[in-house]
């Protein structure tokens, strides 16, 4: 089908990139901007969240993309061209627009809520329902959902069909205003990864509003922070905004558990694992013995491995006084973590499983090496550390 | 004056709606009874054209009442300031008892069904104006951004959105309007525009028979109008209807 084809090409190159200009916003004569002479860059297909304090100009900043708030002076460019140049209705039907508070049309099924900027654009109906079939099986819903209203649907739900109605006539720029602001934690999370998992499909060039840092982290390949008075404190990766914040304000927005949060941009992999001993089922503990006594030993437990290399336990001096070395180690292998974990998870692990160390397998579940407290105390530490996350710093979508 | 124009008006629906079968009427009318049976089998044919007039001042006075209001009420909408004014105009043509407008008017319009549908429609414009306005204002703020932040233009979000969304408080209006129209009506033979009415009138407070007849229409008509307008309701509003997650 040709037109599947079309539109499948299209939601995978359909961005362009956002620049405000100088973009500015005063209401009447006052004296503090609610958004002051703001210049920034959003690259195309990136996530761009504009976090800060409540009345820090986030929300303006991000309406006036689609004049929903006029700015007073400065332009905001998508592509090439200033959002002055359409109509702000027309403006707005290539702009997706997700807010907090859902704003589903109630009289409406879902099929007809997401099809609504088809429609407003003329799409042939045909086409309309081909898309929103699409959209619903996107977003995970059974397609049968969309000859319900929305007022049968749960708020994780709603807000999926949110997402979806701002996609249906894949749009260049999505603006999100505090999206999952309204949303249990559960089903926030799940709602972010989703949103992440689809954004590394779509690739669109998203703007998203938070008052939330975590969620601004996790969320962001660039955060603006913003402070009182409508001014960006720092335009950076999160990962350059947790190591080097800008100033006072930003350090202490960013919060003094920065340290930690980095931790949640790193996986397993972007640190350098201590290798442990090894051992193998029957072999001579003196063998053991002799390789835990070398000086630079770094785990001073040998770990127990199977003829595939697969870690099964950790021994104990108790196993170490035998002869052979036995196929059931004395004390269990606790946390098994992964190359691609989320560093802050492995800690969470490490932590919750009482452990000082743990082993780290590949993909094939062979072991890879182990990770320590003290590796991960040491690394965010060193400043050296800190200049080889730069390279190394991979983001925890997917 | 008022005076001299009710006699008139009781002069002219006097003739002989009651008198025609004087046989049987006339022992009904005498008697203490209730109901007579028998009276009211016979004589039912006579209450056909009192209920078509009827029926006919309602449906014109609640359609030129709509449409007055409703064109007030989008007018309103659009500019706040003339909301309280409206509402306080509406309110005081709502206070003026409708035979004291009928009586108002008659120098104006003259007897006749005009002058009883113009006093009827002003009645209703208030509860219609209301109900439309509230309707209106009860559309949540986070839908009409939504629309507004998909594209729809003013109009748009109008007709699209915030009328549909207001259908039940505005057929909620309509209702009112219809039942109350239907009982006020009764009062148009003072103003010479037929009716349920005229045989009220006409075969004055001790013939119980009569005005059991023609309010029994009367509150059927009514009964039948707010059945038809909330099958309407439920017709253009299915969303309402369903079963919440």
């Amino acid at each position: 089908m040709p037109s599947e084809e079309l539109t499948d090409r299209r939601s995978s190159s359909g961005a362009s990139a956002v620049r405000y200009a100088g973009a500015t916003k005063r209401y009447g004569h006052s004296a503090v901007a609610a958004v002051d002479d703001l210049t920034l860059e959003v690259p195309a297909g990136e996530i761009c969240v504009l976090v800060g304090p409540s009345g820090c100009g986030k929300t303006t900043a991000m309406r006036m993309v689609n004049r929903t708030v006029e700015m007073t002076a400065g332009d905001i460019f998508i592509g090439e061209r200033s959002v002055r140049e359409r109509s702000p209705a027309q403006l707005r039907r290539e702009i997706g627009y997700v807010i907090q508070q859902i704003g589903l049309f109630p009289h409406r099924t879902i099929a007809e809520n997401i099809a609504a900027v088809p429609q407003l654009l003329g799409w042939k109906k045909d086409r309309a329902r081909a898309r929103t079939t699409e959209l619903l099986e996107l977003i995970g819903l059974d397609p049968e959902l969309g000859e319900r209203y929305p007022a049968q649907l749960s708020g994780g739900q709603q807000q999926r069909v949110g997402v979806a109605r701002a996609l249906a006539a894949d749009p260049l720029v999505m603006l999100m205003d505090e999206p999952f602001g309204a949303i249990d934690p559960i089903s926030r999370e799940r709602l972010q990864n989703e949103f992440l998992r689809l954004q590394a499909e779509l690739r669109k060039t998203v703007l998203f509003v938070t008052h939330d840092i975590d969620e601004a982290i996790k969320m962001g390949d660039r955060i603006a922070i913003m402070r009182e008075g409508g001014k960006v404190a720092q335009y950076a990766t999160p990962a350059e905004l947790l190591m080097a914040p800008a100033d006072g304000f930003v350090e202490d927005f960013v919060g003094a558990d920065r340290a930690l949060k980095r931790l949640a941009l790193m996986r397993v992999a972007d640190i350098d694992l201590w290798e442990a001993p090894l051992a193998h089922v029957g072999q001579a503990t003196a063998e053991v013995r002799a390789k835990l006594a070398e000086p630079e030993v770094e785990v001073p437990y040998p770990l127990l491995v199977d003829s595939e290399r697969r870690p099964l336990g950790w021994l104990s001096k108790r196993d170490l006084a035998a002869e052979v070395v036995p196929s059931k180690p004395d004390s269990p292998l606790g946390p098994l973590l992964e190359r691609d974990d989320i560093m802050r998870d492995a800690l969470a692990d490490l932590l919750q499983g009482e452990a000082q160390y743990a082993a780290v397998a590949d993909a094939e579940g062979r072991i890879a090496g182990v990770l320590s407290v003290e590796i991960i105390s040491e690394f965010l530490a060193s400043p050296k550390a800190k200049s080889e996350e730069h390279g190394a710093v991979e983001r925890p979508h997917g | 004056m008022a005076s001299l124009a009710l006699t008139a008006a009781v002069g002219e629906v006097g003739k002989g709606f009651l008198r025609e079968r004087t046989s049987d009427t006339l022992p009904c009318q005498a008697t203490e009874k209730l109901f007579c049976f028998d009276w009211a089998k016979d004589n039912i044919d006579r209450y056909g054209t009192p209920t078509v007039q009827h029926l006919e001042l309602v449906t014109l006075a609640v359609l030129f009442g709509f449409a007055i209001a409703f064109t007030l009420a989008l007018l309103a909408h659009r500019r706040r300031w003339l909301r309280s004014p409206l509402l306080a105009a509406t309110g005081v043509l709502y206070t003026i008892p409708s035979i004291a407008f009928f009586f108002l008017l008659l120098p104006l319009t003259g007897r006749g069904v005009d002058t009883a549908v113009i006093a009827l429609t002003a009645f209703n414009l208030q509860v219609i104006y209301r109900n439309t306005i509230v309707g209106l204002s009860n559309v949540p703020a986070s839908v009409k951004e939504a629309a507004k932040g998909i594209g729809q233009t003013d109009r748009q979000i109008l007709w699209r959105v915030e009328l549909p969304l207001a259908t039940p408080e505005i057929i909620a209006g309509l209702r009112i309007a219809t039942v109350s129209t239907v009982a006020i009506a009764t009062l148009a033979v003072f103003a010479g525009g037929g009716g349920l009415g005229v045989p009220i009138k006409q075969g004055g407070i001790d013939f119980k028979t009569n005005i059991i007849l023609a309010g029994g229409i009367a509150i059927l008509m009514a009964l039948a109008f707010d059945v038809l307008l909330l099958a309407i309701q439920r017709l253009v509003t299915p969303w309402e209807r369903v079963a919440r997650a």
